[in-house]
């Protein structure tokens, strides 16, 4: 290789060099950083420690867990807070690279909006609503709480639950959830909440099948098809058979 | 009208050259839509590191062929570097993807690019000096060479033959300029990201 090569591939690798600690955020930053940290684009060793990368304990030097999603690092309140509830008080461990990256490039790697329930204290992962609105369908505005039931934490779609596989909902019981469910309360179910299902008119039709045990409808009857009822321990046909030799009484 | 000779130049040399450099451009795209698709891009943030790895490795040649090591059969090491660094290359060029963050990394990328198709330039005008050379392999047979050290006497030939002693004066500055700015942004990873 000639001197005069040589020469000029030495100088533009020290020029580049010298870019680089002059314009780092151009020369090697990923991308650009949120804007609440674009002062900090040119200070690279502000958030991160050499051959250590960005830790927690950096982060908390400015963002103070006790006022994450109250006041800013300036000490003023947040005007439009995220979630309604701070919730970062409330995490078991504290690991912000977790779930924020500041700079563009790392973010696309991040699937945005998706947050691990699991980094939740157990009793807060139960205060679904603090952070989340409930949709505003017919369904839903008449539910308060109790949202595992039908969602899991990882995924709000598919819910879960099919109501059909406990009772199937036919347009005689198109009828709103607290009118079987009590108070929204999913775990629990009554039969005698309309007009047409009384104590005493069900008794009377049991008893006079033979029937004593009667408390837990759903356990026979899955819809209110008359000839769709199971009976532990006795079959579906045959309560079908016994059924239309009742009809045919 | 094309010549015997000007068609042999083109069969031989220039379409296997334009061949490689189209793959090498198509494999990187049908990688990074792969990566894309399974939703699994952060692989291609990894993949620099076996691919340099790889580039690393294909550099045993140039110490074998300048004698730094003896060990190895230097056709096999020239073989294997070439193909070492087109897919560390291959490699390198998926995890540069289509993010466009920092720009020491897309002028390494660059240099890389360059050096690459100088590679392959370099292993077409080696082609051609082998050519050149096989009309000197009567020569070598009537001094009772056996076949192997015919072979040897051959490759070394070729690969010292004047148009390859050009190259060289154009692959490796393109190659210190690659191994610098590499150098820069591997530096600049070891320094900002946290590798707990």
């Amino acid at each position: 290789m000639s001197k005069t090569l040589k020469f000029v591939l030495a100088a533009n690798l020290i020029v580049l060099a010298i870019l680089t600690f002059v314009y780092p955020h151009l020369m090697v930053g990923p991308g650009k950083l949120i804007p609440g940290h674009s002062q900090l684009e040119t200070d690279c060793f502000a958030c991160h420690a050499p051959f250590l990368g960005t830790t927690t304990e950096r982060c908390m030097t400015c963002h103070k867990l006790e006022e994450i999603g109250k006041l800013t690092t300036l000490g003023q309140p947040i005007k439009k807070p995220l979630t309604n509830t701070p919730f970062h008080q409330k995490l078991l461990k504290q690991d912000c690279l977790a779930c924020h990256s500041d700079h563009a490039g790392v973010k696309r790697f991040r699937i945005e909006g998706r947050f691990n329930h699991s980094l939740l204290q157990a009793d807060a992962r139960k205060e679904c609503q603090s952070c989340h609105k409930s949709p505003k369908d017919s369904l839903h505005e008449e539910i308060t709480g109790n949202c595992t039931q039908c969602h899991t934490q990882e995924k709000w779609l598919p819910a879960t639950f099919d109501h059909d596989k406990y009772f199937v909902l036919d347009r005689d019981h198109n009828v709103k959830c607290a009118t079987c469910h009590e108070r929204n309360d999913y775990s629990r179910y009554t039969c005698y909440g309309c007009h047409e299902h009384t104590l005493e008119k069900i008794r009377r039709e049991h008893i006079e099948e033979g029937i004593r045990d009667f408390k837990n409808c759903v356990e026979c009857h899955r819809s209110a098809d008359e000839h769709d009822i199971r009976m532990p321990g006795r079959g579906r046909e045959r309560e079908k058979g016994h059924r239309r030799d009742r009809d045919d009484d | 009208m094309t010549t015997p000779s000007t068609a042999s130049l083109w069969r031989n040399h220039i379409l296997p050259f334009t061949l490689l450099v189209t793959l090498l451009g198509v494999a990187t795209v049908i990688g990074d839509y792969l990566l894309h698709r399974l939703d699994l891009v952060w692989v291609g943030r990894y993949l620099g590191i076996p691919g340099t790895l790889l580039i690393i490795g294909s550099l045993i040649y140039s110490l074998r062929k300048r004698k730094y090591i003896t060990s190895g059969n230097v056709k096999s090491w020239l073989s294997m570097h070439e193909i070492g660094t087109w897919l560390g290359s291959l490699m390198v060029l998926i995890h540069a993807g289509i993010h466009f963050n920092a720009i020491l990394p897309w002028l390494a990328t660059i240099a890389m690019g360059i050096n690459v198709i100088s590679g392959m330039v370099g292993k077409m005008l080696l082609g051609r000096s082998r050519e050149h050379v096989q009309s000197q392999r009567g020569h070598y047979q009537l001094r009772g060479l056996s076949k192997a050290e015919v072979e040897q006497a051959v490759f070394w030939e070729s690969v010292t033959f004047a148009a390859m002693a050009r190259w060289r004066k154009v692959h490796i500055p393109i190659f210190i300029a690659f191994a610098v700015l590499a150098l820069g942004h591997i530096i600049s990873i070891f320094l900002f990201w946290g590798w707990q």
